[in-house]
């Protein structure tokens, strides 16, 4: 069993990443299954920082959550093309099966759930957030945990839900898991699901009650995650128990 | 996540690649304790204000500045005026 802690990190070192395969998740989100030679391990919710290097010697570095789960033999980015963006427009656009880009980590310690932790498990993704919170989802089907789990999880539209069939299927299996999706923009003709952003009155619905002590993860926009842990702590959640990750405004 | 180009805010968290060319033990769960109000948090639950340069990150309480991290050509910065403590917990 994987324990957290202070464990001691290995020196950050860049290292190749070859991609392998291209999985097309939406209409603007791919997910890159990358081969790394020597990677070491990680844990679920834990990020990699990644450098591209232009032919002029001009560097970007970004930052991406691994949606992949430790079991896993390849490591897997799921990347959301920003309009504009320097580096998420090549990576979702232009990168091919063979190609290889500088990546370093397993990085951070903090935003981490391993099946080691005890109690409920409650999980709240703004789009492209969910990539980490689906490494701990991963893990959590792997070793079988039986504590309950909560998925909330706003998207724009069906189409733009993230892993949709393997969450479908990952409930299905699961009767110790419930996933709550709501569409905040478009719905499908027939959608008996929410319909609107995170809110008080949804978080109060699908929720685990604070004498429960769930393990809170909150990943997405800046807004969705300030509004999400402010109502949280309104709702009488100890804020030390609700861990974050903010995307920038323009995601990943 | 991290779009360092420009001035973006982001957990501690975020920082973890620039603070860990610094520490040798996991900085994003380290105890960082506010000089301004007293508070005590992780640093990977700090406020991340991202910089092209570096990194600023700020008190989740009182909005302080508790660390501040620079990158340039000549060296690696850490400036912690802000901080009482850090405190990295048994190993």
């Amino acid at each position: 069993m994987i324990e957290t802690g202070a464990v001691p990190v290995r020196r950050l070192e860049w290292q190749r990443a070859e991609v392998r395969e291209i999985v097309v998740e939406t209409s603007r989100v791919k997910s890159l299954l990358l081969g790394v030679t020597s990677w070491k391990g990680h844990l679920p919710g834990q990020h990699v920082d990644i450098r591209l290097t232009a032919e002029d010697g001009f560097q970007a570095q970004r930052s991406y959550s691994i949606a992949s789960p430790p079991e896993d033999e390849l490591l897997t980015l799921t990347v959301e093309r920003v309009d504009n963006g320097e580096v998420s427009p090549y990576l979702v656009g232009d990168l091919r099966a063979g190609d290889q880009f500088e990546l370093r980590g397993p990085i951070g310690g903090y935003f981490v759930w391993t099946a080691a932790v005890r109690g409920p498990l409650w999980l709240i993704a703004g789009g492209s957030g969910i990539a980490p919170l689906m490494a701990m989802l991963r893990h959590r089907a792997r070793w079988k945990v039986r504590a309950p789990a909560l998925l909330l999880y706003s998207s724009r539209s069906l189409e733009d839900v993230i892993y949709r069939k393997e969450l479908d299927a990952m409930a299905r299996r699961d009767p110790d898991l419930r996933i709550v999706n709501t569409l905040t923009r478009k719905q499908p003709v027939g959608w008996m699901g929410h319909r609107r952003r995170i809110d008080k009155a949804l978080l109060a619905e699908a929720c685990f009650p604070p004498e429960q002590n769930p393990k809170i993860f909150v990943c997405g926009s800046t807004s969705l995650v300030e509004d999400t842990s402010r109502l949280l702590v309104e709702l009488g959640h100890d804020p030390l128990t609700i861990k974050t990750e903010r995307f920038g405004p323009s995601g990943g | 996540m991290t779009e360092n180009g420009s001035n973006l805010v982001l957990d501690g968290n975020a920082a973890a690649g620039l603070l860990q060319e610094i520490f040798v033990l996991d900085i994003t769960t380290a105890q960082i304790q506010c000089e301004a109000c007293g508070c005590t948090v992780a640093v990977g639950a700090l406020r991340l204000y991202a910089a092209p340069m570096g990194a600023v990150l700020r008190c989740t309480y009182c909005d302080g500045i508790v660390m501040r991290a620079v990158h340039t050509p000549h060296g690696r910065w850490l400036e912690m005026t802000g901080a009482r403590h850090l405190r990295f917990s048994r190993l």
